[in-house]
């Protein structure tokens, strides 16, 4: 029984790792592999059931299923990381600024990022996607909004914790300059942090661009987003439950690895986010 | 008193900024509302038709000028008119509301008859069965997307059972569906929340101590680990009050529920931009009252907070 | 008439053994002193008479008398209904002895109700007597929140709740030691008349050398989970027998009185 608990796949630590790479791996390789073109539309073949032509079926228009899972994939996960990339480029020097700058700099940020962090950040997204209009880039600016507050405060307090410590005093003794000081010692700490809050948000994250594309928001036809694509067959769900089981579990099991990945992270790095 | 009327004008000033902002983000906006406005009814417009809605709108003049004319209306609770169906938002905002506090409440009702049972267990059963499977329920629920769930759920009790209704609303039936997919989403993560609350609970000193004075095990759990163990989960839970709010919106589109949510969403793909501003004022009114409440409640919870004004913890 | 007697106790943590061959006993009114530096089990060994030891700990060997009782044998109800009425405990940690959320009195009238069958005006005539007994305002106390108190008074309303309902053991785990030492004397004097008034039996646990001397009617010390020497405060202070005894009393500082004192003291070495 002792060494069954110990391999229990969902406290293994290297596991979710490993999905995460497997995962990563197929979302970039995949559409080199993707039988059909994305857009190629085929009226004739439309609504098929899973065969061995295509694996996963067609869609209402004749597109084959497979293919379009695959690309999402790039889109729903690439954008994921690209509006992860960019909340890190701006929450991060903001909140190092505001850590070291203190000051009134420091409390007018706070009080904005408050402000911001008061609302739900799908409300915020949801907000802004819809005052700028549907379409990707109006999705990417509405998140990345919505959540660059609590990276930014998060590195604030980090830096505020680790500036009064005395490692930081012997390095200032030691004759480092600031940018020296920051570079080795409080970056590895902020950035430790940073990631396990991204790791953790990447599934949320992805979740809101599904739940945003699905209300018709995010990713417009013929982009091949997964929720976009729930939403584009909703109506032939009954006749092809195919075409509402595929796209869900591909989004479900996103989730769920990048979620593993961040428990695993959060776990390994011991750290209070 | 004192702290929660300051928080009351930081609040109003938040409100104010927040309307302004919003206006400017709408002026911003990218296409032409005026034309949009006209151009509803299908019949071609004319150049001098624009001009002069232009200028009964009074669109010409400066930025801040028009803020202030909005202002001015909304003190009298004026808040527009749709463009789309010419009728006064602030009507429709109001007419629609009770729908989704509707939806809001029985969500939450869902959620605490799943989450509460299954968190106490899991906490008592720990590491047995019951707390493994209450793990799995969290992480496929906090992984898998709302509005997936509605369309099985729908697949399953409305089209393959038949037993329950997947739009509109007016039965009670109606509103099953969309609730059951909100609070099994809320859910997941109350579960485990509530569970490590619990477990954190139950290793206090003072626990051992009140066995040490020879109380009954259930009353030491009703009264000195529930309660302590609900103070963290009433902390989360108005913080993520606003998620339900969120969750709303989602959930209503999808049952094609006839709520605020449905409203806002209609107006963006529409355009329909004074909808949206009012829409952004009244959830923001709504979350400075959730907060509010929130706080009222922490206080009464923690004796701590309401007689010295500071939490030790 | 031995109240408690202990044979040859042991107590494992996993598997692990860590306190090995307790026996000692106590006597009905008799105040026996548990000394020993930290980790040398004696709160372990407290936790075991009434049943308290974690999920983790267990007693591998051994028995715990109580009266005509063997404790080691009871169920988890028949013991809670002897915690509180006839052994009960004062810890250490007053801050946290004490729900934070509830009112002491509400607290007393809680542990009152799990005993005894009392109406309401008899319990609070209870609780206010118990308070009254060991110098609190009674009243003010028992309308206040925990954190409303000192750590005096904390510690002194946890004593009158340990003995409101005349226990014959009482079992103090280091009562004192988070307390400024005027404090932690006058408490030590609340616990003697306490002992005086009701006579019950006293197990005090310590790491005082001199609040083992000036209460204590035997002394046990205590190290790496054993008995190391077990006797009456004379021999233990003035004749230690173990080199370990003598160690403790040599590491001991005390402050020399004047000339004029008559108690002879021992000598700082």
């Amino acid at each position: 029984m002792k060494i069954m608990k110990q391999n229990n796949v969902m406290r293994s630590r290297t596991v979710p790792f490993l999905l995460l790479f497997a995962y990563l791996l197929a979302i970039v390789t995949a559409p080199l592999f993707a039988p059909y073109d994305l857009f190629e539309i085929d009226l004739n073949g439309r609504l098929l059931k899973p065969s061995a032509e295509h694996l996963f079926g067609t869609d209402h228009l004749g597109r084959d299923l497979l293919s379009r899972i695959l690309a999402g994939g790039q889109v729903t996960v690439g954008t994921g990381l690209l509006v992860l990339i960019i909340v890190l480029l701006i929450g991060v020097p903001l909140g190092m600024a505001s850590g070291f700058i203190g000051g009134r700099f420091d409390r007018y940020l706070m009080r904005i990022i408050d402000a911001f962090l008061a609302f739900p950040d799908f409300i915020i997204a949801i907000i802004l996607n819809g005052i700028l209009g549907p379409g990707m880039w109006n999705l990417i600016v509405a998140i990345v909004v919505a959540k660059w507050g609590s990276y930014a405060r998060l590195v604030r307090s980090t830096v505020l914790s680790e500036k009064e410590k005395d490692y930081i005093l012997m390095a200032v003794v030691n004759g480092l300059s600031t940018f020296q000081i920051i570079r080795k010692h409080l970056l590895p700490h902020v950035m430790g942090n940073a990631l396990v809050l991204a790791t953790l948000d990447l599934g949320k994250i992805i979740l809101l661009i599904a739940s945003l594309s699905y209300i018709g928001l995010g990713a417009q036809p013929p982009t091949p987003e997964w929720g976009a694509m729930l939403n584009e067959s909703t109506p032939y769900f009954h006749s092809s439950p195919h075409l509402m089981v595929i796209p869900g579990i591909a989004i479900m099991s996103t989730v769920l690895v990048s979620n593993l990945v961040g428990d695993a992270l959060r776990d390994r790095l011991d750290v209070k986010a | 008193m004192i702290p929660i009327t300051k928080r009351l004008v930081e609040f109003i000033l938040f409100l104010f900024l927040l309307s302004f902002i919003s206006f400017i983000l709408i002026k911003l906006a990218p296409g032409d509302p005026v034309k949009r406005m006209l151009q509803v009814d299908e019949v071609s417009v004319t150049k001098e038709q624009i001009e002069a809605l232009r200028e009964e709108l009074k669109f010409h003049e400066p930025v801040y000028i028009q803020y202030w004319h909005w202002l001015k209306r909304f003190f009298q609770f004026d808040l527009g008119n749709s463009y789309i169906t010419k009728q006064p938002v602030l009507s429709e905002l109001l007419s629609r509301f009770p729908a989704t506090l509707m939806l809001t409440c029985a969500s939450l009702i869902v959620m605490i008859l799943i989450s509460v049972p299954l968190g106490i267990l899991s906490a008592l059963y720990k590491n047995t069965w019951v707390d493994h499977l209450s793990r799995l329920f969290a992480l496929v629920g906090s992984s898998i997307p709302s509005f997936w769930l509605g369309l099985l759920l729908i697949e399953w009790f409305s089209i393959k059972l038949g037993i329950l209704p997947s739009m509109g609303k007016g039965t009670v039936k109606h509103i099953i569906l969309p609730s059951l997919t909100l609070g099994i989403a809320m859910s997941a993560v109350y579960v485990r929340l509530l569970r490590s609350s619990l477990l954190e609970s139950w290793n206090e000193d003072y626990v051992k101590a009140a066995r040490a004075r020879g109380i009954k095990e259930r009353r030491i759990f009703l009264s000195h680990v529930f309660r302590r163990a609900l103070i963290p989960v009433v902390t989360i839970f108005g913080m993520s009050l606003g998620s339900l709010i969120s969750g709303t919106v989602v959930v209503e589109v999808l049952f094609s529920y006839p709520g605020i949510g449905k409203m806002v969403v209609d107006a963006m793909i529409r355009r329909d931009y004074p909808v949206i501003q009012g829409y952004v004022l009244f959830i923001t009114i709504l979350i400075i009252i959730i907060n509010i409440f929130v706080d009222i409640c922490c206080r009464c919870l923690n004796p701590e907070i309401r007689l010295k004004g500071v939490e030790k913890r | 008439m031995s109240l408690l007697t202990i044979r040859h106790l042991d107590i494992s943590f996993r598997d692990k053994p860590i306190v090995r061959n307790i026996n000692f006993t106590v006597r009905q009114g008799e105040w026996l002193t548990l000394i020993g530096e930290s980790g040398s089990g004696k709160s372990i060994t407290a936790s075991a008479i009434g049943g308290l030891l974690p999920k983790e700990m267990r007693i591998t060997a051994g028995r715990i008398l109580f009266g005509n009782k063997d404790l080691t044998c009871l169920s988890n109800k028949e013991y809670r209904k002897i915690r509180g009425k006839e052994i009960s405990y004062v810890f250490q940690d007053y801050q946290n002895s004490l729900t934070p959320f509830m009112k002491i009195g509400k607290q007393m009238d809680e542990m009152i109700q799990a005993h005894c069958s009392f109406n309401k005006k008899e319990r609070r005539e209870i609780a206010l007597q118990a308070l009254e007994d060991v110098q609190l305002p009674a009243k003010r106390v028992y309308d206040s929140y925990p954190f409303q108190l000192s750590g005096g008074q904390l510690q002194r309303a946890s004593i009158a709740m340990a003995v409101m309902l005349n226990p014959k053991l009482l079992i103090a785990d280091e009562p004192t030691t988070a307390l400024d030492s005027i404090t932690a004397a006058h408490v030590l004097e609340v616990i003697a008349n306490i002992q005086a008034s009701i006579n019950c039996a006293i197990l005090f646990i310590t790491h005082d050398l001199r609040q083992a001397r000036k209460y204590s009617d035997t002394i046990a010390v205590m190290k790496q989970g054993e008995i190391v020497e077990i006797g009456t405060k004379e021999n233990i202070i003035y004749h230690p027998c173990h080199p370990y005894t003598k160690q403790l009393w040599n590491a001991v500082p005390l402050i020399r009185r004047s000339s004029s004192a008559k108690e002879t003291d021992l000598i700082l070495k």
